[in-house]
């Protein structure tokens, strides 16, 4: 269980957008701005940043967002309880893509927390979920997209554990 | 395929020092990389050129932004289709 006060998550955004920004990431919209902002609904708080990885202009975009939602659980303390990072290759025409949502669901049905997803081509899944190791926080999101990326080929979903 | 990334040598030819300075650029967190293990490192090249010029990201300034509660689309893993979640909607 990950957990965190309020203070360390204002600063753990910060921290996300100065990372990707570092590794030549364009923040998009709203977040590009001066501040950016975690989203209270209720009792969760919401990242949703969305970028763009460097690509030929002539190049069709490679898009990469994080989710993050933690969980109030106690005064200033947060738990993180649901995230969906994804990589949206749209030229090499692919989909990666870490997740944990639903849990219960997952638990039952699997026996997993967590799982991935690889689509080549995008939308063209061969296997609905893969099994994939926890990501701790959203730096290591980006950083494990960032490499699929940064391979310059599309990922061989074959690779990967077919959870069903 | 144009390559994305330089190695640590390559890197060390381009700024003409050794290769332990770019492995202690590297370590301090300088020099944005991706350590893919013990022995293999990946420089990107777009943050190579970007750290070159001198490019640092400035520092934002984070708040709390208050909305409605969350609807099912804004979900994470909204757009999956799973048994459980077309019960839950259908009440």
């Amino acid at each position: 269980m990950i957990v965190a006060t309020t203070d360390e998550l204002l600063g753990y955004l910060a921290d996300v957008v100065e990372r990707a920004e570092r590794y030549a990431a364009t923040i998009l919209p709203p977040n590009d701005a001066d501040a950016v902002a975690w989203r209270r609904r209720g009792e969760t708080l919401a990242m949703d940043l969305e970028m763009r990885l460097p690509a030929h202009p002539r190049s069709r975009p490679v898009d990469l967002t994080l989710r993050e939602r933690w969980r109030a659980t106690g005064r200033d303390r947060w738990v993180l309880s649901e995230y969906g990072h994804e990589l949206h290759h749209h030229e090499l025409d692919y989909r990666r893509a870490l997740h944990r949502h639903d849990e219960a669901y997952f638990i039952r049905t699997f026996g997993v927390v967590t799982h991935e997803h690889c689509e080549t081509p995008l939308g063209r899944p061969s296997c609905g979920h893969y099994a994939g190791d926890p990501v701790p926080e959203a730096i290591t999101g980006f950083l494990r997209l960032y490499d699929i990326w940064l391979a310059g080929r599309r990922p061989d979903c074959s690779e990967l554990r077919c959870l069903g | 395929m144009t390559p994305l990334y330089y190695t640590p040598k390559e890197v060390a030819g381009l700024l003409r020092v050794s290769d332990d300075t770019v492995l202690d650029l590297i370590e301090r967190g300088d020099l944005p990389a991706l350590r893919i293990s013990p022995r293999i490192i990946r420089i990107p090249i777009a943050a190579f050129d970007l750290w070159r010029e001198g490019f640092r990201p400035r520092r934002r300034r984070v708040t709390i932004s208050q909305e409605p509660e969350q609807t099912d689309a804004s979900r994470v893993g909204a757009g999956e289709e799973l048994p459980e979640r077309a019960r839950s909607i259908a009440g």
